[in-house]
């Protein structure tokens, strides 16, 4: 796959709603997509990850037939809050090593009924998909991402990663986490839950959790930020003392 | 609630939580190679589908032999539903006769 295009690349995409594009496909999904999902649906962030995600909360589930779960023969279910991959395709983005946005379009499936040519640009067809708030958010999520390899880099570093890996009491914790499959069920970490983070986030701040989905998003992201802020300054202090780490 | 001390240290908690979370924002935002996002991913019934392949000879009903397609060709019919394979019998290097094709979507 070429990320050789970019946004005044020519394109034109007209959707028929066939749905063979939403079949065999791995979408992946961030906590803020299931945050805009579940409140359209009217559930909270944690039944909509249970029912509807695989692979530790990453990804939409899919029926034994390969359809996405949330398609139906009258359209997708969660349309005007789908998931950023699906408002992009049949295109891929990429952010290149020197910051520069990049396209790849995607092969269509044989069956798909959608209308494919170059009448108009990316950018156009981008603005029709409402994606700008998607990226911002993946950006977010991206500076954030970034700060925990880090951290996780710095741990590697003193050795202290492989020792957690390694050691007794964490294949303890992994035990009683159960079997495989349970382990793909759930989230891989709470922080994709945002009712569930917000919840306990705002509770210990006394702060009223966010009604609305940006307003909660944005919440998230700075939650997110005050924790490893805390674990960015405890590492700063394992650092001057190598046996510093502790079981909890 | 932890002691005062405590949160002077990296728990192996704190780790698995991190690690956890990386890992989760990595699959979901499409961070493994590095900034992307937003790709939709790989057809992975059609990976599944090929990697059960095998090809079979029979001499009328018996089965003489049973194989594995090779990895290569698994990958490329993999890779792209409306890949193609053509499979060619040779002899001493010069073709006898083309045994036909193979699409990934079959």
């Amino acid at each position: 796959m070429e990320f050789h295009l970019d946004r005044r690349s020519t394109l034109s995409f007209v959707c028929k709603a066939c749905g063979y594009c939403c079949t065999g496909k791995i979408i992946m999904v961030g906590p803020h997509e299931v945050l805009g999902m579940s409140c359209l649906l009217g559930i909270s962030t944690s039944e909509f990850l249970a029912l509807y995600t695989d692979n530790g909360g990453t990804t939409l589930r899919s029926e034994a037939d390969g359809r996405c779960v949330f398609v139906t023969a009258s359209g997708c279910r969660v349309h005007p809050q789908r998931p950023l991959v699906c408002r992009l395709y049949p295109l891929g983005r990429m952010i290149d090593e020197t910051g520069v946005e990049r396209f790849a379009l995607y092969p269509l499936q044989s069956e798909c009924k959608a209308e494919v040519d170059r009448e108009g640009t990316i950018e156009a067809f981008l603005k029709t998909q409402g994606v700008e708030p998607y990226l911002e958010w993946s950006r977010r999520y991206g500076e954030l991402y970034r700060r925990m390899v880090g951290l996780l880099d710095q741990l590697c570093v003193q050795g202290k990663f492989d020792a957690a890996a390694t050691g007794a009491t964490e294949s303890a914790d992994l035990e009683s986490a159960g079997p495989e499959q349970e382990l793909d069920r759930g989230p891989l970490s709470l922080w994709q839950d945002i009712d569930a983070s917000l919840a306990e986030y705002c509770t210990a701040q006394g702060l009223a959790v966010p009604g609305e989905i940006d307003e909660a998003i944005a919440l998230h992201c700075r939650a997110i930020a005050e924790w490893l802020d805390d674990l960015e300054s405890r590492i700063g202090e394992v650092r001057n003392d190598p046996e510093e780490m502790r079981e909890e | 609630m932890a002691k005062k001390e405590e949160w002077n240290s990296v728990t192996r908690r704190d780790v698995l939580k991190l690690a956890g979370t990386a890992a989760a924002f990595c699959t979901s935002f499409g961070f493994l190679h590095g900034s992307q996002t937003g790709v939709v991913v790989q057809d992975k019934h059609l990976q599944a589908r090929w990697q059960q392949a095998e090809i079979k000879w029979y001499a009328g009903s018996e089965l003489l032999n049973s194989s594995v397609i090779p990895v290569k060709v698994m990958k490329h019919l993999q890779s792209d539903v409306d890949a193609t394979v053509e499979i060619k019998l040779y002899r001493a290097g010069q073709l006898l006769r083309s045994l036909g094709t193979i699409q990934a979507k079959h």
